[in-house]
């Protein structure tokens, strides 16, 4: 009894270790999944200690020390796996061995075996993919018991005399057995309730970081100015409790919102060189108020002592800082000073990729201006080659055609709008096809299946013409026989299908080797109504090829369009 | 009278070329072709000295058809064209002659006054010649463009000249002198071209001459006179 009392003697002593290990940055390595060459080092050393410890607090007891040796071994193998427990093991074993007695060699082996046993549940646990119940009490206390229950029977086998080790087991394996596997438990209970606190922690600091995040990200991408610069730094403010939150641009504060807001103003300029720094050298600056402290250069009795500038980048390029501050009278919290950074990280990535949009739309804007402007000059001199011999036996056609070539021109150089009625559409390519009739002659036909209803649909300027053109240049001109050409647009349930297709089958390539008109055609179609619409091309070889332009009937479109006129 | 040929795919701009053509007086119009296998028909059995010849054609274009012609019957050439960069790049390059759609009569009849010169001067057409990457064979009815790259020999017969193909064999009119001197096949007797990439096996007769095999296991002969030639090439 007096055994079980001095053990447990021991064991507190444990638990005053297990409460240090929690609080030491050790405890660091127990967070993450798998464990790295540095991290099971420094481990090693530790609990290496630990058992070796576990041997010096030991009470001699008939020749051999009763003691709590095996806690370090089994701990760090269910911790660490196999190797470190051990690596433990053998640490402590050949300690232990180097003691003396009677049992040190027995103890020598079975704490390595202690060690091991810790590494085998290691593994069974991580095989069973519970990992989470490495750090369960139950755990520790079973593997540990079944540790020292075979330590007893080590000893039993191997120390001689063995009656004296029979002697020795019956006074001290009650006690041991006890002592060690509830050692073992409180240990990893210890650990395992500073870990949560820990995760706790971290799962509040990244929610917060996400809700910012979410709140902010959506305001940005409607653009870098005041006004959303304000939006933003009210809710950086909530969210993180800093004392104040600045959002400058290159010149002047945007926005400033908390303790200080009388005097820092947004639309003043940027004064502070801590924020001149930042922009300056594009680095993050941080004045933590203790070694370095925040002044405001524009009255002594601002309240703010500390502060974090974090310059917001786009492309390498500073285009402002966003910075937090806390008055004289509080701490800058680290975890808020790595929420600053990451957040600028975020913004900046925003920032980017809104002028990729931007410069996008810009993109797609110029190529339809190009789309305008390049009238296909093939096209131009074959109908003037065609109406000049016209011209010789029908003057009443040259002279239509010639109309029809003007219009065509005309509505060409007109169109304004990025939106226009399918009729107008197809008035337009009405003038060209009437104008390649006359040049194919025989030898090109058309046949129109307009559903009379979708007139008023509108559509993207210049849907049509370039699946006609290609029509014609890459289909007709290229068929020796008669070519036909048919233009349908027809509804189905909720999506309307325009189709240009032609006998020939002659462009059988994917869409993007094509040329600009038709891969225009389908990106700006994608951009205004999504990616499930736009462009497919259908082919067969010598036959026929099909275009086909999906679009989505809004019905406002359709309604709509009789004002737009 | 220069005797002319007029190819153009369009009417308007065949009948607009007529016009002017017989308005000169200096031609003797032979007729006007709407595509180059017409065309090609007609320049074996009527030899013209002058063609007027438009680029974009449909199957095959104008350079595709000037590939066709056998030398001795190449006739000085015009070539029209409403736009193309490309082949007008070209022309000023080979100096060629040339006109543009809408033609201006100033400029028709500039152009057709040199060829003239150089017509009655006897000075024969000399036009760099582009390998033919398409062979068009008679198809039931219809022309049928086979690559060249396809061809796995030809023969000719009474009939006329075969073109084998995995797909099977098609009859052209083109010449075997004009499809030896146009593409990579190579002549392995009087009779037969054989496509050097089809070669799976050459065997060496007794009496000096050769069986080929091609990859699809048809034998052709080699005669001894061809043999040398077709070792030279395979650099055996």
């Amino acid at each position: 009894m007096y055994l079980v009392f001095e053990l447990l003697q021991q064991t507190a002593v444990i638990i005053v270790i297990a409460y240090l290990f929690s609080k030491s940055p050790v405890m660091n390595y127990l967070t993450g999944d798998r464990l790295q060459r540095r991290e099971l080092l420094v481990l090693y050393v530790v609990f290496s200690l630990f058992s070796i410890l576990g041997t010096y607090t030991g009470l001699p007891i008939q020749g051999a020390i009763a003691n709590t040796r095996a806690i370090g071994a089994v701990l760090a193998g269910l911790i660490g796996g196999p190797v470190l427990g051990v690596a433990v093991g053998v640490t402590a074993g050949i300690h232990r061995f180097f003691l003396g007695g009677f049992t040190d060699f027995a103890c020598g082996i079975s704490t390595t075996a202690e060690g091991l046993i810790g590494g085998l549940v290691h593994l069974y646990l991580l095989r069973r993919k519970q990992p989470e119940n490495l750090f369960h009490p139950f755990v520790a206390f079973s593997a540990t018991l079944v540790a020292e229950a075979l330590q007893m029977l080590i000893i039993l086998a191997i120390a001689r005399p063995f009656s004296d080790a029979v002697a020795l087991v019956e006074v001290i394996a009650v006690p041991m057995i006890c002592a060690n596997s509830v050692g073992a438990a409180l240990f990893i209970s210890m650990v395992r309730d500073q870990k949560r606190v820990r995760d706790k922690v971290g799962a509040m600091f990244s929610a917060k970081a996400f809700t910012v995040a979410d709140r902010t990200l959506g305001i940005l991408s409607r653009g870098f100015s005041a006004e959303t610069a304000r939006e933003m730094a009210e809710i950086i403010r909530q969210e993180t409790g800093v004392g104040a939150v600045a959002i400058t641009d290159r010149e002047k504060i945007l926005a400033f919102s908390g303790v200080g807001a009388d005097h820092h103003r947004a639309g003043n300029p940027v004064v502070t060189k801590w924020s001149k720094q930042a922009l300056r050298e594009n680095k993050v600056v941080f004045a933590n108020g203790y070694d370095e402290h925040f002044q405001c250069p524009l009255s002594n009795h601002c309240p703010l002592g500390s502060a974090l500038v974090v310059p917001l980048q786009v492309d390498q390029e500073v285009v402002g800082t966003i910075s937090l501050y806390e008055p004289k009278t509080k701490l800058f919290l680290n975890i808020n000073r790595s929420f600053g950074e990451g957040l600028a990280t975020l913004y900046s990535h925003q920032l980017l990729r809104s002028r990729f949009e931007e410069q996008k739309s810009l993109l797609i804007q110029s190529e339809l201006k190009l789309l305008q402007a390049q009238v296909n000059p093939h096209f131009l001199f074959n109908a003037l080659n065609t109406i000049m011999a016209i011209v010789r036996k029908d003057a009443d056609q040259a002279r239509e055609l010639l109309l029809q070539l003007s219009n065509f021109f005309r509505t060409n150089l007109q169109r304004k709008s990025d939106i226009v009625t399918l009729e107008q559409e197809l008035a337009h390519i009405s003038a060209y096809l009437e104008i390649e009739k006359a040049r194919f002659g025989e030898r090109l036909s058309v046949v129109q299946e307009i559903d009379p209803d979708l007139l008023n649909l509108q559509i993207p300027v210049f849907t049509l013409q370039p699946l006609i053109e290609n029509a014609i240049k890459h289909g007709i001109a290229d068929l020796l026989d008669q070519g036909q050409i048919w233009v349908r647009v027809y509804r189905q349930q909720e999506t309307i299908y325009i189709e240009v297709e032609d006998n020939a089958g002659s462009y059988c390539e994917q869409l993007d080797t094509h040329g600009l008109g038709m891969r225009l055609v389908d990106q700006r179609i994608k951009n205004i109504y999504g990616s499930e619409f736009g462009l497919t091309v259908d082919c067969e070889p010598q036959q026929k090829t099909l275009v086909q332009v999906k679009l989505p009937l809004s019905q406002e479109l359709v309604n709509d369009s009789c004002v737009n006129h | 009278m220069i005797r002319a040929l007029i190819i153009d795919d369009e009417q308007h701009a065949r009948e607009e070329l007529e016009l002017l053509v017989a308005e000169t007086g200096a031609f003797k119009l032979l007729g006007s072709c709407a595509n180059a296998i017409d065309a090609l028909r007609k320049i074996r059995t009527e030899k013209p000295e002058l063609l007027f010849l438009d680029i974009e054609m449909p199957a095959l274009n104008g350079f595709e058809l000037l590939a066709m012609i056998e030398d001795e019957l190449m006739p000085h050439v015009v070539f029209v064209t409403a736009y193309n960069q490309h082949a007008l790049k070209a022309f000023e390059e080979k100096t060629l002659d040339y006109l543009l759609k809408p033609v201006s009569p100033e400029r028709f009849l500039k152009t057709i006054n040199k060829v003239r010169e150089s017509i009655r001067r006897g000075e024969p057409p000399q036009y760099q010649i582009e390998p033919l990457r398409h062979i068009p064979c008679q198809f039931s009815n219809r022309v049928k463009l086979i690559p060249s790259n396809d061809i796995e020999y030809v023969f000719s017969n009474l009939t006329g000249i075969h073109i084998v193909t995995e797909e099977g064999q098609f009859f052209t009119e083109l010449t075997l002198r004009v499809l030896e001197a146009r593409t990579s096949l190579l002549r392995c007797q009087r009779q037969y071209l054989v496509n050097p990439e089809s070669i799976d096996e050459i065997k060496l007769l007794e009496n000096g001459s050769a069986e080929i095999k091609t990859r699809l296991g048809t034998p052709l002969p080699v005669s001894r006179r061809y043999l040398r030639q077709l070792k030279v090439y395979l650099k055996l």
